[in-house]
């Protein structure tokens, strides 16, 4: 069996987001595992975590979900004799952990509800599952306007920008860039995450850090929808430190031998051969395609939690601080 | 309460006999240093006791003793007000005397030094903002302990080592510490008519009065001898002396080992981690952790190079530059060099900043608020970093955690004895120029990014819930 198909099967469901699609999929291994000991058991299960995340592109979420799990069944209490009926209650604990949570995203919709004033004008980011939830709920009982970035290169805040605007919720798409010009219309910035860190930070489509940075720089409240199963122990002490991150993002093209600026050089700004290098475009025009740029570039980035209002979560309405102790307590206690 | 009543009692009974001593030794004088924090506290402390006593005294006199606790707290107190007030400035003012042996060993031993008692003793009298901070220094004669007995030459030793800052950081002077203790309490018979668990620790409180004398209680002395305090409450009355004995030193190993060692192998794979190829790692005088921390991340092949900061009065970053740059692989010692490492002083600390990737620093305790006391200097480091958005983590083993608030660097401190003031501008030369050295320094939590402990990497606003994590409301 592979896993990580088995895992990309769970995420066809529009409502399975990938922590859970981890923990079905880590649930499919326990149901054909032959093991004897729940201490082979949880080897197996880590051996198929890894494999989860050597295998994804971008595995912090559906980390999260595998260390939630794994955690849950080292900590489960062996109250049953036999190995086979544990294993079976664990398989059913992971079952219906997965289809209660499923019913966070209403939670978390209520919980921000209160947050969200009649009239009041949003903005966010991207396309996010539980943020659409929360704006559709809040559009039933209050007036509300959406402004959604683009969000390149995926483009994603274009489907979020339909959906709302087909549900009569006034909608309109910023350009990454125009994020700065639209701040000042906005009462304040709401969205998802695909992680909360132990500092309380979020990781989330990239972009989310600038939205913050432009937020604060402009005193508007950031706030951000998280389950709890995607809070994860993760310390990123910078952006460099995302386990997504690899060498290769932000190179430089390796240039072209004749357009090389000669030794000692400095940027070719200061070099009077303009003429040189326009032939040289005459010869082989330099095209960046948009295939290029999204693959040089990160899909995610890292929130610092000072720049964060508040978190909600079916837990609660927590601060950063508070998310790093729920963190510390939950993993340790 | 009526287990650690008998000790609480027995501390007490010695209280007086010492103090009265002092007071003996020491005729009129004006008090040439104020008492370092600790032994106020100490007096306080005694204070406290002695009226708990008293108003426990006092409700068993009264006929109707059947009120709750705090009652007969308050009612004591206010029974005694009129001698408890006449009873309140005596150990205030015995405090200053006790502790003016230790000021005048200092005096008499900087004279020895360098031949300039008078003029530190002198500089000592015009820091009267600072008195408060505890100073070091050597007891030079034996203190002298209910029942005759005298301090144990392993404690003696140890508060020489103390005192002449050859045991110096947080960590060293714990294990010292317990190390020491476990000789002592081998070396200890239990009286006649009495018990080890009652009466041990009042044998061992000299004892940590004594060291406490050399140098103030470091924060990771204070958890792990009221662990010990804990352990030897606890021990079984019905246990062979022997097997009990060697039980509390066993429970000692465990703590050094559990609290301390282990701890920081946990944390030396946590922070590896975060060390990447190409980095610039600055770290400030020098910290245990860190110095194993950078030896482990060389072994692993890591790239990387290091800049020490360091600072006057200690210097000590000296000592790690030294074992960093001159580290050889046993195995094969011609291929492998040392870290590639920069030593500079604080002064230039900010045109080095910019390349820097990382800032590592140990820390000598974490407190409740988020801030982390450590070596003076840390704070200026973690600002500066800050300013360049340059990452800041500090290494710390939880067993640092005190559950107190510390918001600056003056509430409590400690200063460098007088063997590191610098001898160029002496204070002789200037009768207004006085040297202040103090030790420590507290940095912000908004300084910090992040605190690796051995419960993980936490944000310093999660410091309070480290009792938490460790399962337990007290450490």
């Amino acid at each position: 069996m592979d896993i990580y198909e088995t895992y990309l099967g769970f995420l066809k469901d529009e409502e399975v987001s990938p922590p859970l699609a981890a923990i079905l999929a880590l649930t499919e291994i326990m149901e054909r595992s032959n093991a004897g000991t729940t201490f082979e058991l949880v080897e197996e299960l880590k051996d198929g975590a890894e494999a989860l995340n050597k295998q994804s592109k971008n595995p912090i979420s559906l980390n999260a979900g595998c260390k939630l799990f794994i955690e849950f069944i080292t900590l489960f209490p062996h109250a049953s004799a036999k190995f086979s009926d544990i294993r079976t209650e664990l398989i059913q604990q992971g079952r219906q952990y997965v289809a209660e949570a499923l019913t966070y995203r209403q939670k978390i919709a209520e919980v921000a509800f209160d947050f969200i004033k009649d009239d009041s004008v949003i903005l966010t980011h991207s396309y996010s599952r539980v943020v659409m939830q929360t704006l559709l709920m809040a559009h039933k009982r209050k007036r509300i306007s959406v402004y959604v970035t683009e969000a390149r290169p995926k483009g994603l805040g274009i489907r979020t920008a339909e959906m709302l605007t087909a549900a009569g919720i006034p909608c309109t798409v910023v350009l990454d860039s125009a994020v700065a010009y639209a701040i000042e219309k906005v009462d304040f910035v709401l969205v998802g995450s695909e992680a909360v860190v132990e500092s309380g930070g979020l990781i989330n489509a990239v972009g989310s850090n600038q939205l913050a940075i432009i937020a604060r720089a402009a005193s508007k409240p950031f706030y951000a929808l998280a389950e709890s199963f995607k809070f994860h122990r993760l310390f990123p002490l910078s952006q460099d430190d995302l386990p997504i991150h690899n060498p290769s993002l932000f190179s430089f093209p390796i240039s072209q031998p004749k357009a090389a600026p000669p030794m000692n050089a400095r940027p070719s700004v200061f070099l009077p051969s303009s003429g040189e290098t326009s032939t040289d475009d005459a010869e082989s025009p330099i095209r960046f395609t948009q295939e290029q740029i999204a693959q040089n570039n990160p899909e995610v980035d890292y929130t610092r939690p000072d720049l964060i209002t508040l978190v909600f979560s079916d837990v609660g309405s927590l601060t950063p601080e508070g998310v790093s102790q729920y963190l510390v307590g939950m993993f340790t206690g | 309460m009526s287990a650690t009543d008998p000790v609480v009692a027995s501390t007490d009974a010695q209280a007086p006999s010492s103090s009265s001593q002092n007071a003996q030794s020491q005729p009129a004088q004006l008090p040439s240093s104020q008492p370092s924090q600790k032994s106020m506290t100490k007096a306080e402390r005694r204070e406290l006791q002695e009226r708990q006593r008293a108003a426990k005294a006092a409700a068993k006199q009264q006929p109707g003793g059947g009120k709750d606790g705090q009652q007969k707290q308050g009612g004591g107190q206010k029974h005694k007000d009129p001698t408890g007030s006449s009873s309140k400035p005596p150990p205030k003012t015995t405090a200053p005397k006790s502790n003016r042996p230790r000021s005048e060993s200092t005096a008499v031993r900087a004279t020895a030094d360098a031949g300039a008692g008078d003029s530190s003793s002198s500089s000592r009298t015009g820091l009267r903002i600072f008195t408060h901070f505890g100073l070091s220094g050597l007891p030079t004669k034996q203190v002298k302990v209910a029942g005759g007995d005298l301090v144990h030459p392993a404690i003696t030793r140890l508060a020489l080592m103390f005192g002449e800052f050859k045991i110096c950081g947080a960590n060293a002077r714990c294990i010292a510490t317990l190390t020491a203790f476990k000789t002592v309490i081998q070396d200890y018979t239990t009286p006649p008519n009495t018990t080890l668990s009652r009466h041990l620790m009042s044998y061992l409180s000299p004892q940590i009065t004594h060291l406490v004398a050399a140098r103030p209680m470091s924060v990771t002395m204070g958890n792990a001898i009221r662990q010990l305090k804990l352990e030897i409450s606890g021990s079984d009355i019905d246990l062979p002396e022997q097997d009990a004995k060697d039980a509390l030193c066993r429970k000692i190993d465990d703590y050094i080992r559990d609290r301390i060692i282990y701890a920081d192998e946990v944390i030396e794979d946590l922070a590896v981690e975060k060390i990447k190829d190409g980095d610039v790692i600055l770290t400030y005088a020098r910290s245990s952790i860190v110095e194993k921390i950078l030896l482990r991340a060389h072994r692993c092949g890591k790239q990387f190079s290091v800049i020490v900061i360091d600072s006057r009065p200690l210097l000590e970053g000296k000592e790690l530059l030294r074992s960093l740059s001159s580290l050889q692989s046993p195995s094969s010692p011609s291929s492998q060099s040392g870290i590639q490492c920069t030593y500079a002083l604080l002064p230039s600390l900010p045109s080095l900043i910019q390349d820097v990737s990382m800032v590592l620093v140990g820390a000598h305790s974490l407190h409740t608020n988020g801030s982390v006391y450590s070596r003076a200097g840390t704070a200026m480091v973690a600002m500066m970093a800050k300013e360049h958005s340059v990452p800041v983590m500090v290494c710390c083993e939880t067993y640092k955690f005190s559950e107190s608030v510390v918001l600056d660097g003056f509430g409590k401190n400690e200063l460098a004895p007088s063997k590191f003031s610098p001898s160029s501008p002496r204070p002789d030369s200037n009768p207004n120029l006085e040297v202040l050295n103090p030790l420590y320094d507290a940095t912000p939590p908004s300084c910090i990014t992040a605190v690796c402990t051995e419960v993980g990497l936490i944000p310093p606003t999660s410091i309070s819930s480290i009792p938490l994590a460790l399962g337990k409301t007290n450490l």
